[in-house]
């Protein structure tokens, strides 16, 4: 007889973790769970440590996702995700034949993901492609999650705290000195950030420097005009003045 | 419970496309060529003008004034609108700057073909000073009329451009007001919050049937409560507090002892009208993008306070931070519309750093007992 398989649950709800384990234990009973966790980083601790043959993943995990713990252990055992709602993940599981289940846990359900993980072990059919295969048309998404390329907050100092503006509340940065001006609709405030960087850290699609001093947010350009010289103003939404686009940052304009 | 559900799609349907056009950067455009009006007015003018002329000076036939004044009205303003449309200036000035150089070219233009037509010799026309004169005259008579008439025109064009423009953010803010309705009806039944949440029920009526139903009641309260409010315009303080402390029983239950909550409100407060659906996403950011994304967990403190004319509510938490996360899945701009469309220029959200780590998110509005 082969000793009993061994299995890793990873929820970071605990009672889910302790539902999926007694369900666990109802309907397969020579199971071994050897370890719970309860982050994605405590998971893969875990699963180093006591070399399970099937790990149950929650998809959503503080630390690390159920997705990049199994990028790290797909080849040391078997997977199983676990998501209460992702309609992308699951179509990818499908595709992959990948096993899964979904919370709230049924016992019918689990019933048969118990059935297909016992054949596969009798069969040693335990190749972890679909599984790389997942995670590779998963990858888009995960990417998604990470944190944007450009400035989305802008800090500035505001009393004694640090105020956070949002980028798409800042109408546009002005060089003043050793300063930029960071005018929203109704405040402004100073930051030491000078425009020469700001300018590459800003999305260029919203973001458009129209003088060595000046970034416009296009968002809130209401009119664009000719002057008499025939250099291009631009006016803001409810902002009063104008602003002129120096000779330098002309050609983005002609092309309207 | 105020019925105001078959509002949703009014104001939509009222924004037609068009309606937007302007939005986008427009350069201004003066017309080219001449219309019937424009013809009509000049014969007019000239008509008064040499009326005006024989009137004063009394030495040649009202004909001759006429054919002349009729010869420059019609050069100038021809020159206008072509040199109008051709330089196209953008400010005050340069519309007279352009009008009063057509003057004088239209002028001497039309000055001496009107001359020719009425039959005074050509030698004579151009020597005689008396002549010139009178072509000046009439060239600055009518060049005043004519600056006078497009400036007009271009004070009503702006006029009706703001006009227009109060119009589009009027429609705007309403369609924004309907979207935003749409999008916090979405938000509460978030599939992954509920799913989550009905498992953790279903686990619990196995091992800890009492805390299942408390978890129950809660996720009733805050469907029903979330559902019926988003349909009204105000709910009160203390039925929004009531709510966001419901949300926060269900994920104190499926954090454990990840999450703390604090939550204070003086007595008073609960009976003053408040907008739906303010604080909720405040705390859910701190919850889901702030403390369940660290393994840690940690607290949210949330405080309604009462000071110089002024109602806040601060939603503070030890979280990770907002900084990392892309503000628009946030909902922030959706709350900063609808204290916009609410309260005015009086209403605000101040997002900071919280000390000494997370985020600290204070909505401002007019303390007032009725809406």
């Amino acid at each position: 007889m082969p000793p009993p398989l061994k299995a890793v649950l990873a929820d970071d709800e605990k009672s889910l973790c302790v539902h999926l384990k007694n369900l666990l234990q109802q309907a397969w009973p020579e199971l071994q769970i050897c370890a719970e966790a309860r982050n994605g980083v405590e998971a893969l601790e875990m699963i180093e440590k006591h070399h399970p043959d099937i790990a149950f993943l929650d998809i959503k995990m503080p630390g690390m996702s159920g997705m990049e713990v199994a990028r790290r252990a797909a080849d040391m055992c078997r997977i199983v995700f676990i998501t209460a709602y992702d309609q992308f993940a699951v179509q990818a599981f499908e595709n992959e034949a990948v096993d899964y289940l979904l919370k709230p846990v049924e016992p019918e359900r689990l019933a048969r993901t118990i059935q297909r993980l016992k054949e596969r072990f009798e069969k040693r059919d335990l190749d972890p492609a679909p599984i790389q295969a997942v995670l590779k048309s998963l990858q888009g998404r995960l990417a998604a999650a990470a944190p944007p390329p450009y400035l989305k907050w802008i800090k500035v100092p505001d009393r004694q705290s640090l105020r956070l503006i949002a980028v798409e509340e800042i109408c546009c940065f002005q060089a003043q000195d050793k300063y930029t001006v960071v005018q929203t609709e109704r405040e402004e405030f100073l930051i030491r950030k000078p425009i020469k960087e700001l300018v590459d850290e800003l999305d260029p699609q919203t973001f458009w420097q129209i003088h060595r001093s000046t970034i416009v947010n296009a968002a809130w350009i209401d009119k664009i005009s000719t002057s008499l010289t025939g250099s291009y103003v631009l006016t803001l939404k409810r902002r009063p003045g104008t602003f002129t686009v120096s000779r330098g940052y002309r050609d983005r304009f002609k092309s309207m | 419970m105020m019925k105001t559900g078959n509002k949703l799609q009014t104001p939509c349907d009222s924004v037609r496309q068009k309606d937007f056009k302007p939005m986008s950067p427009t350069l201004r455009q003066h017309r080219k060529g001449l219309s019937w009006k424009d013809l009509g007015l000049t014969a007019l003018f000239s008509t008064i003008i040499a009326a005006l002329l024989t009137y004063v000076f009394q030495d040649e036939s009202f004909w001759v004034y006429l054919i002349i004044s009729q010869g420059i009205g019609l050069s100038i303003c021809t020159l206008c609108r072509y040199s109008l449309a051709l330089f196209n200036p953008q400010t005050s000035w340069g519309i007279v700057a352009v009008v009063a150089t057509a003057s004088i070219f239209g002028g001497m233009l039309g000055g001496t073909v009107g001359a020719w037509l009425s039959g005074i010799e050509m030698p004579i026309f151009l020597s005689k000073k008396i002549y010139t004169l009178r072509v000046l005259i009439m060239s600055l008579l009518f060049g005043s009329v004519i600056a006078y008439y497009f400036f007009s025109r271009e004070r009503l064009s702006e006029i009706r451009g703001l006009l227009q423009e109060e119009r589009i953010q009027r429609l705007t803010s309403e369609k924004h007001a309907v979207q935003s309705q749409l999008k916090m009806l979405q938000a509460q039944i978030e599939p992954h919050f509920l799913f989550n949440t009905l498992s953790n029920i279903l686990s619990l009526l196995d091992s800890d049937a009492a805390r299942g139903k408390t978890m129950l009641r809660d996720l009733t309260r805050y469907l029903r409560a979330s559902l019926a409010e988003s349909r009204s315009q105000w709910s009160t303080l203390g039925s929004e507090m009531e709510l966001v402390g419901a949300y926060l029983n269900i994920f104190k239950i499926r954090m454990d002892e990840r999450l703390q909550v604090h939550i204070e409100m003086d007595e008073a407060l609960k009976e003053i009208p408040f907008s739906p659906m303010l604080i909720q996403p405040l705390v859910e950011n701190a919850v889901i993008h702030g403390l369940d994304a660290t393994i840690e967990g940690g607290t949210i403190h949330i405080r309604a306070e009462q000071e110089n004319g002024l109602l806040r509510i601060t939603v503070a938490d030890t979280g990770q931070g907002i900084a990392s996360v892309p503000s628009p899945g946030l909902g922030l701009a959706n709350i900063r519309e609808r204290l916009q469309a609410l309260y005015g220029g009086r209403g605000r959200l101040i997002i900071t750093e919280n000390q000494p780590r997370g985020v600290k998110a204070v909505i401002e509005v007019p303390y007032a007992t009725a809406p």
